[in-house]
């Protein structure tokens, strides 16, 4: 039992640690703020939370804490996404290689 | 057996987490604009996090994992306002 915890406490860590990685080379290497912002929600939700399940099985004391530090990753990960984007849209950052906008009726009709 | 390798695997992991958010923070310094900037710190902040997870595997301690939920609470507050700022120049 013992051995099995340590193996999926390995598996998680390795997980975790490449999508760290992944994440943080797309924050480099994407064009513009808007996709650079689904890199780095990747960090904030798979990475992390992949570690914690690590931990959650590595120190049985304390898998409580684990768990309700995973959902509040879990709930609070997409609205600061969400919050960033909104900010960065309204201070009028370009999109690269946009095909269509379909917020920019919206906003300007509620402007008017 | 598993258990060197798990020791090894955390102190690897520590590194490259370490060699991410020195990375972040050269972005924070040199960034292309605000939103840029705002989205280094909010993966700072994450990396930070990470660290000290790590930090709780390596010396078995519930405390950092508890250092970690108000970290993950005062990043989610800090960036939801500043973000509120930002774009419509008020913070409520």
């Amino acid at each position: 039992m013992e051995t099995f915890l340590q193996i999926i406490a390995v598996t998680g860590i390795v997980i975790g640690t490449g999508f760290s990685c992944v994440g943080v080379l797309g924050y480099f290497r994407f064009p513009d703020v808007f996709t650079r912002l689904h890199a780095v929600g990747k960090v904030s939700v798979f990475g992390v939370v992949f570690l914690l399940i690590a931990a959650a099985a590595a120190t049985p004391l304390s898998w409580g804490h684990s768990v309700v530090l995973i959902f509040f990753l879990l709930a609070t990960g997409p609205v600061t996404a969400h919050a960033i984007a909104s900010a960065a849209y309204r201070i009028g950052l370009e999109m690269k290689d946009s095909v269509q906008d379909d917020l920019a009726e919206q906003v300007r009709g509620r402007e008017e | 057996m598993i258990s060197t390798v798990l020791i090894l695997t955390i102190r690897i992991a520590l590194f490259l987490h370490i060699i991410l958010m020195g990375v972040a923070l050269w972005r924070v310094w040199n960034g292309e604009n605000v939103i840029d900037r705002m989205m280094a710190v909010d993966l700072l902040s994450t990396l930070t996090l990470a660290v000290l997870v790590l930090t709780a595997l390596v010396f078995r301690e519930r405390i950092y994992i508890d250092a970690a939920l108000g970290l993950a609470a005062l990043g989610f507050i800090g960036m939801v306002a500043f973000a509120r700022y930002i774009s419509d120049d008020r913070m409520y």
